[in-house]
């Protein structure tokens, strides 16, 4: 099962990076919250747990999160056969990942731009 | 602007101009100046200008934009300056009258040919308000109004997320950031919005019945185009919407990608939906893009008209990507008119003929012309070549007539988000 994680990180992980915009904000600490954010959401969704959507800000997180999702499914027949536990420790390390990419790995410069 | 104006101010001059063109057009009360390199460098207070004028003439408005172009490195400071000038100065300043549910900002779109026209169709087909547009056939007023949308749907992200992020901070509207061409990421786009707002039924079924009518026509393109090799060279946003998707639904191979004014993040958004192996580059100059051109050998460029000219005299053909050629391209019928222009590009029989050299090679005198469908059928099997579910392009030569006269359904409203 550690094998099936670490290639399903990498799976989700080439689907966001070339489908998804969300984590492509342009300055570092909003793509922090937009990855965790999102990511919760979207792990919350895949173990069919309970998800806020109250105010705007958590439905658009919520929007993102379950288009993603329902294209995973659509694309990755393998995540049915996942459990929650498997799933978490998926989508944790999967944040890991994009995090790397998109934040602390990034060499993008205007990250670290005070101002929008 | 004449030479004394440059040495003694311009003011008075620019006062009486828009104080005429007021007069000229009655019925015309909002106006906008932009300070470019010329003016700002005398030091002319056009705010000022501005002002007096607004003060003698109460009922119009004036929104000045400080945007000399030696105060950024590229068109993109300008974009950056107006984002902010405009959320700082005019919006919130008028009260619009909300008559759905559902109200969104269209920001980041410019109608090239009819874009926003397409993409305003289908909000309406799903009962969404689209309040403002920045600033494709968008107007004035509607642009002071943002902050009463719900939701910002952004689409080009380089020129407009600032104001996005800015009524994001300011009045807490969420940005959600679209792509508005290609059909899987199109109908991502629309599943997105009407989850967001609880109408996700209605974007199911225009994306359904958009996709039965559109498919067999941009896969005809696709048999046809597969394999093709491009240099995807817009401005800055094209980059990322079209990289992977003319890839995935048009079988072309991207070879490179570049982009002449977008930011570090365009480049990390465009090479993250390359396939492997293409090559980025970062505002080539002139040589730099011939050189690439020679070394890659592509079948087409997709740019602007200035590298586009480079790019046929050494007999590649080119597509606007700014302008476009048969536009709109936005849309799922859009998206089959940009194949099309693709397909007449890559195939074109004039085209053929360039590689001649009337000096050198022999001219055969024997045969007729070719068509694009000769040259293109040549290598594909009889299946597809006869296929009686795929087929060229149907639509009308202007996709946008039915649109200006189209009824949409009126949806009861039921409240706001709370109630959901």
């Amino acid at each position: 099962m550690k094998q099936a994680i670490t290639d399903g990180v990498e799976a989700l992980m080439d689907y966001i990076m070339k489908n998804c915009l969300w984590q492509f904000n342009s300055r570092a600490w909003d793509r922090v919250e937009q990855n965790k954010n999102i990511l919760e959401k979207a792990t919350q969704i895949m173990c069919k747990e309970e998800v806020a959507k109250e105010t705007p800000m958590e439905r658009c997180y919520w929007a993102e999160a379950q288009t993603m999702v329902e294209e995973f499914l659509k694309k990755f027949p393998w995540l049915q056969t996942m459990d929650a536990g498997d799933i978490k420790e998926m989508m944790a390390g999967l944040k890991e990942r994009l995090d790397y990419q998109t934040i602390t790995g990034s060499l993008n410069q205007e990250l670290k731009d005070p101002n929008y | 602007m004449k030479e004394k104006h440059i040495i003694f101010g311009a003011e008075k001059v620019l006062k009486d101009n828009i104080r005429e063109a007021f007069k000229a057009f009655p019925h015309i009360k909002r106006m906008t100046i932009y300070q470019t390199c010329a003016s700002a460098l005398i030091g002319d207070d056009i705010e000022a200008v501005a002002q007096e004028i607004m003060d003698e003439m109460p009922e119009v408005d004036i929104f000045v934009c400080n945007s000399p172009g030696f105060a950024g490195p590229s068109q993109s400071g300008g974009h950056h300056k107006i984002n902010i000038a405009w959320v700082n100065k005019k919006v919130g300043q008028v009260e619009p009258k909300i008559t759905s549910d559902y109200v969104i900002n269209y920001v980041g779109e410019y109608n090239i040919q009819g874009d926003q026209e397409v993409m305003t169709d289908y909000f309406k087909r799903m009962g969404i308000q689209v309040l403002s547009t920045f600033t494709g056939n968008g107007s004035y007023d509607d642009l002071r109004a943002m902050h009463r949308a719900d939701l910002n749907v952004l689409e080009c992200a380089r020129s407009a997320e600032y104001i996005c992020n800015e009524l994001r901070k300011r009045y807490g509207i969420p940005r959600m950031d679209i792509d508005g061409f290609g059909f899987e990421p199109l109908a991502s786009s629309l599943r997105k919005i009407g989850l967001f707002f609880g109408i996700e039924d209605r974007a199911n079924a225009i994306i359904e019945a958009e996709i039965k009518r559109w498919q067999p026509e941009l896969d005809w393109y696709k048999e046809r185009l597969q394999g093709k090799r491009v240099c995807l060279w817009p401005g800055g946003s094209k980059l990322w919407h079209w990289a992977h998707v003319i890839h995935e639904e048009m079988g072309l191979e991207v070879v490179s990608v570049y982009t002449k004014f977008g930011h570090q993040g365009d480049m990390e958004k465009g090479i993250s939906r390359c396939e492997v192996g293409a090559l980025a580059i970062d505002d080539p100059n002139e040589l730099e893009g011939v050189e690439a051109m020679y070394k890659l050998k592509p079948d087409l460029i997709i740019t602007g008209k200035r590298p586009g000219e480079v790019a046929k005299k050494i007999r590649v053909p080119y597509l606007n990507a700014h302008a476009y050629h048969n536009g709109p391209y936005k849309g799922f019928e859009g998206w089959v008119r940009f194949a099309r222009d693709i397909y007449n590009a890559v195939y074109s029989p004039i085209h053929q003929l360039a590689f001649l050299d009337i000096s050198k090679d022999e001219i055969r005198t024997d045969q007729s012309f070719v068509t694009r469908k000769m040259l293109s059928d040549s290598q594909l099997s009889p299946d597809i070549v006869n296929s009686t579910v795929m087929r060229e392009y149907t639509g009308e030569f202007d996709s946008l007539k039915h649109l200006r006269d189209a009824t949409y359904p009126q949806f009861p409203l039921q409240g706001k988000l709370a109630a959901m």
